[in-house]
């Protein structure tokens, strides 16, 4: 009920025009017979929330769409995640090279619906694919990646104590199916250690007076309820650099279904402690991706 | 206060993750313990299955342009024995494969991974139409998955 108040409420109605452009785009894509990559569905990832593949809330080593190392590969993703005081809505495209290089673009948009106000943030990002392969390599597939943030209007963010208002995240990412794990089941396991100085990734600026950049912990685990659905648990550690706003772990429970090679559908349940000052954000989240 | 505050939610996280991965490592020992009595080759449903599995997979890369390529100089009859004594002897079923090793049967065919992905799905699909249980079908996939190292070697 929540999500569909809000996406009809009239304060989200440029989202709720790219969401339903983009559900009809999907559709008419994914009914018809066309180019897909040759990987294995869903060894992609779908979208994390800052535009790299990944889980939702951290990248993980698998380079985006599922082309493979002769072939090209693009995704386009939107994503609303909505929290009990905050609203997030994501778009962002990616580009997979010869599943080699993976580059990304993402605009993420923060309502501050208690607030008043909204934060936004542009990111641009890069992955290579270092060594292996996440079904066949035995030790899965490993990436190093970047993620450089600009945020839009960073007033708020400065009045709160960040030092800067565009910052880059470095992270190092492996991935790793292992077969038949759990009652038959594949189970996907992913790391990724990040070195950052963004507040909640980047919306509250970069930097404060707590410290300023910092190795961060990230994880996942999913198990393949089917080829096609998959359903775990994410979680980010997260910096503390301002001490007028304490920042807590992300953590997240997540179903992916993958319609077929090219369309995705994500939800997930959110805790995301802490944010600005207001206590205890829970809430949900929709991600849905189209690749080619 | 808003410091014990944060210690307790990160603590209770933690326990959230400790637990998650004690259930799912109870659940892999209670399943390997269930399981340990019957062959992967007697749940994919024995010799019987394994040769139509063979046959169905033969349609198929018949079917496929892209694959169907790299038998235009094999003895197919030859080698669905030589894959089905494979797929036997990979699942733990009263066969020796003689056939030759991965690298040797796959050189210099310019194969590259989209031609080891389609096979794998080819595979896949022939295992499901033969009505073979998710549980197998990964087991099998997962014995034969670090065989793309032995068959990308030579190419």
């Amino acid at each position: 009920m929540m999500l569909f108040q809000s996406m009809f409420s009239p304060s989200s109605s440029p989202f709720r025009h790219f969401f339903f452009s983009c559900l009809a785009v999907c559709l008419a894509l994914a009914s018809m017979p066309s180019y897909a990559g040759s990987r294995i569905v869903s060894t992609g990832g779908v979208s994390a929330i800052e535009g790299a593949a990944g889980g939702g809330l951290s990248p993980w080593a698998v380079l985006a769409s599922t082309a493979s190392e002769q072939e090209i590969g693009v995704t386009a993703a939107a994503t609303h995640a909505w929290v009990d005081d905050y609203r997030l809505t994501v778009t962002g495209a990616s580009l997979n090279v010869y599943d080699r290089i993976e580059v990304s673009v993402a605009r993420q948009t923060l309502d501050l619906d208690t607030l008043g106000g909204e934060l936004g943030q542009d990111i641009y990002g890069a992955k290579v694919r270092l060594l292996g392969d996440v079904l066949y390599h035995p030790w899965g597939i490993w990436s190093v990646g970047m993620q450089h943030k600009r945020l839009v209007d960073g007033t708020i963010p400065t009045a709160l104590g960040a030092d800067k208002t565009s910052g880059t995240d470095m992270y190092l990412s492996a991935s790793k199916l292992l077969f038949s794990a759990v009652a038959g089941r594949n189970v996907l396991f992913n790391a990724t250690l990040r070195n950052t100085n963004a507040n909640q990734g980047g919306l509250l600026g970069f930097g404060g007076d707590q410290s300023s950049r910092s190795w961060m912990a990230e994880g996942s685990v999913g198990v393949f309820i089917t080829p096609q659905w998959v359903v775990g648990a994410e979680y980010r550690q997260k910096p503390d650099n301002l001490s007028v706003a304490k920042e807590d772990d992300w953590q997240s429970l997540y179903s992916a279904y993958f319609f077929n090679k090219h369309l995705s559908l994500t939800g997930a349940w959110l805790n995301l402690g802490d944010i600005a000052g207001l206590p205890s954000q829970r809430g949900g989240y929709l991600s849905l991706q189209a690749a080619f | 206060m808003s410091f014990p505050h944060k210690c307790k939610r990160t603590h209770r996280g933690l326990i959230t993750v400790t637990f998650a991965t004690i259930a799912i490592t109870l659940a892999g020992c209670t399943h390997q313990s269930a399981t340990q009595s019957t062959t992967l080759y007697e749940r994919l449903g024995g010799q019987g299955t394994i040769d139509t599995v063979v046959e169905n997979l033969l349609y198929r890369i018949a079917d496929d342009p892209e694959v169907v390529v790299f038998f235009a100089n094999t003895n197919i009859d030859l080698f669905a024995e030589s894959l089905a004594s494979q797929l036997c002897d990979v699942s733990d079923g009263p066969c020796h494969y003689e056939g030759p090793p991965m690298d040797r049967a796959h050189q210099h065919m310019g194969l590259t991974d989209a031609h080891f992905n389609r096979l794998v799905e080819h595979l896949d699909a022939a295992m499901q139409a033969e009505g073979i249980a998710l549980g197998a079908r990964n087991e099998l996939l997962g014995r034969l998955a670090p065989m793309y190292t032995d068959v990308m070697r030579l190419q």
